[in-house]
């Protein structure tokens, strides 16, 4: 009754039933692999909701953030609660962000004309990685503030820039006066800012170029549509997604900070891991060459290596991948059929190589731990997966375009694939016949 | 799934719903353990999701929809009936100016600079040295094969002040000789800060002599003046040159020659 009375009311001013009518008869692809950005999405709204809740209790300061944490924890379960089902969702909205990234990779959706959707997908798994960095350190405990001295080392590092960055985001040398309160702000206003602006350009954009699709109907959009099908779908999603994370967060306690201590700048617990999704990084630290280079007088110290360049070339990589992608296949024309993994066996060689060299240097990030159970030298381990990283990669990433290739060939051995499904559509001519119109694959 | 089952697990997925969130709500408010909040909470979450599958499930089945697809571009609008909007020179100049509109956001940010503090340690010469609780250390309070985290008196947890003591075992007194009187009946002194990220090098292996980082498992040389044995560092942990005031207890020489923590751009070596 109400919500009659309020549609009316609102269609009366905008018009606004034939957008919403637009809207729910618009039709989706689906397929179980595009729920995964939806699971990021899902996993974002409960950030907020849980952030807005943590910014009461919250102190941004050096001397209060640790113990207004400590204290929100202990004093009441749900505000016990409320924090970890905070860290659980920035655990699976970044997982999310991956494993839909690596979807998008796999069935070449970045092609054109979707480039752009690709390097604002890559922005926000950026500012997600930074969001879960800022919001890891603002406890302050001995473990976070640790990560934090170590990303203000890397900081330092840059060339030129590096010691003015370090100071403005300290307010003077490490642990600056204002550290805290700058990393608050960057977590709680512009990265969100940020976050919600691109996703808003993200979603849109999928919405107005439409969804890619497996069923080889370049001309036409096959799905369901958003009402009842999709949306019930969705609201499905969302509910197990939510879940899920306060399942977790209500089992597994994440992040103990009560167990690591205040953070002292001559205090560290062992071993010292930080989050997975930043593990890469201190894998990358670990592995790299103890060279330090002397550039117009100025020290250029080792970590600028695997802290800087080594993600600067990652990320350029990933930016510039659909114009790679395109050169290789020489293919730049616009897609809306997506290609299965194992038809392009090369991407699948590319993409395989980069996710091994990822987990070698997550496992990486703590050596130390494996050197202990394996009882051997961590330096051991530290030459296995320098030359794991490299040739590893390689092998593996070969291993994979071959065995594509090879399933791909068996199958036209055996006669190929069945014939794809014909769609033909008809249309009724001025005479009352049907003219068919051809699909153009 | 039919119409009539459809409807009936709906049904009661929504009370199951309804029951576990009333639940949840209930014993948020008392001091029932987070688990039973959360899982009461989770289940509410868990029921919604089995009443819209259901839902979805009892719909009629129907065949993939259709609709075209219209190409994306390009779309040759119509030009605008306009003078301005001709190319040319005003185009470059309008390039110019919002070029140099460009540079005045861009350039307060390096007005930001600003430092508080100065370079150094809070280490002086004739500086006591101090326990974390305080307690100043005479020459032999650390046993032999003993270590303990110090600071200059006053300035307990002092910024990238902290400092390793060890006490050597006698028959390793071989330190380098040019840093022979830093070292007194055994009593050395290194900085804390890992010259590789600032880490505080917070292990030491008695057996090898050697200062180990936790974080990215540099090694240092105890006996040959901190220099990196393994691992990424690549500079020597700063040495505190130690003597004795007329107490008996370790005070320092002076602050640390060499810069602590680890290098930069800014602050050459």
């Amino acid at each position: 009754m109400m919500a009659r009375r309020g549609e009316r009311f609102l269609d009366d001013r905008f018009g606004s039933n034939a957008a919403v009518r637009f809207f729910l008869a618009k039709i989706f692809p689906d397929h179980w692999s595009f729920y995964l950005g939806e699971f990021a999405l899902y996993s974002l709204v409960m950030l907020f909701g849980t952030g807005i809740w943590l910014t009461f209790v919250y102190e941004a300061s050096s001397q209060g953030a640790y113990a207004s944490v400590v204290a929100l924890t202990t004093a009441t379960p749900i505000g016990y609660l409320v924090r970890q089902v905070h860290h659980w969702s920035a655990v699976v909205f970044v997982a999310a962000i991956l494993i839909h990234m690596a979807r998008i990779f796999f069935t070449a959706a970045f092609r054109n004309p979707r480039e752009i959707n690709w390097i604002v997908g890559l922005l926000l798994l950026v500012l997600s990685s930074i969001a879960g960095f800022t919001g890891y350190s603002l406890p302050y405990d001995a473990l976070s503030g640790t990560g934090l001295r170590i990303m203000d080392s890397v900081l330092l590092s840059i060339p030129f820039a590096g010691t003015w960055a370090a100071d403005v985001l300290n307010g003077g040398n490490y642990p600056g006066p204002q550290l805290l309160a700058h990393l608050y702000t960057f977590h709680v206003l512009f990265i969100p800012a940020a976050i919600v602006i691109l996703l808003s350009a993200h979603l849109g954009m999928m919405v107005y170029q439409k969804h890619t699709q497996f069923v080889d109907d370049p001309g036409h959009v096959v799905g369901r549509r958003m009402w009842p099908d999709y949306a019930l779908r969705a609201l499905t999603a969302f509910a197990v997604t939510v879940g899920l994370i306060i399942a977790l967060s209500a089992t597994l306690e994440i992040n103990p900070i009560a167990a690591y201590g205040p953070y002292l700048d001559w205090t560290v617990p062992n071993p010292a891991t930080p989050d997975w999704y930043a593990a890469f990084l201190d894998g990358a630290v670990r592995l790299g060459p103890a060279v330090e280079f002397q550039l117009f007088g100025h020290p250029l110290p080792a970590l600028f290596w695997p802290g800087i360049v080594m993600p600067g070339i990652v990320l350029g990589a990933l930016f510039a991948w659909p114009w790679i992608d395109a050169r290789i296949a020489k293919d730049s024309a616009a897609h809306d059929v997506l290609v299965p993994a194992s038809r392009a066996p090369w991407r699948l060689g590319v993409g395989v190589a980069f996710l091994f060299a990822a987990v070698v240097l997550t496992f990486a990030a703590s050596d130390d731990q494996q050197a202990l159970m394996l009882h051997v030298p961590v330096t051991a381990l530290v030459t296995a997966y320098r030359i794991l990283l490299p040739f590893g990669s390689i092998g593996v990433g070969m291993l994979a375009a071959i065995l594509a290739r090879e399933v791909a060939s068996r199958r036209d051995e055996f006669g190929g694939d069945p014939e794809p499904e014909r769609v033909v559509a008809l249309r009724r001519n001025a005479n009352g016949g049907f003219d068919t119109e051809a699909p153009n694959t | 799934m039919g119409d009539d089952l459809s409807h009936k697990v709906t049904l009661l997925a929504l009370v199951a719903a309804a029951l576990t969130a009333a639940g949840a709500a209930i014993t948020a408010g008392t001091h029932a353990s987070p688990a039973v909040i959360g899982w009461l909470g989770a289940m509410a979450f868990f029921a919604i999701a089995l009443a819209t599958a259901a839902t979805a499930r009892g719909l009629k089945a129907a065949d993939d929809l259709r609709e075209p697809r219209e190409p994306h571009g390009p779309s040759h609008p119509a030009p605008l009936p306009s003078d301005v909007t001709r190319r040319g020179v005003f185009g470059q100049i309008w390039g110019i100016g919002l070029g140099a509109f460009g540079l005045l956001a861009v350039v307060p940010f390096f007005a930001l600079q600003r430092r508080t503090s100065k370079p150094g340690t809070a280490w002086r010469a004739g500086s006591r040295l101090v326990n974390p609780d305080g307690k100043p250390m005479r020459v032999d309070d650390l046993a032999i094969g003993g270590v303990e985290t110090v600071f200059p008196e006053g300035a307990v947890n002092a910024p990238e002040a902290a400092t390793l003591l060890i006490r050597l075992p006698e028959n390793t007194a071989d330190v380098d000789p040019a840093r022979h009187d830093w070292v007194q009946q055994g009593n050395i002194a290194y900085s804390k800060i890992c010259t590789h990220a600032g880490c505080p090098v917070a292990i030491y292996r008695e057996q090898s002599l050697e200062l180990y980082c936790p974080c990215h498992q540099s090694v240092f040389d105890v006996l040959g003046s901190g220099r990196p044995v393994s691992g990424p560092a690549t500079r020597a942990l700063p040495q505190l040159g130690l003597d004795i005031d007329a107490h008996g207890y370790l005070i320092a020489r002076g602050d640390y020659v060499d810069p602590v923590g680890p290098d930069s751009w800014g602050r050459p070596t």
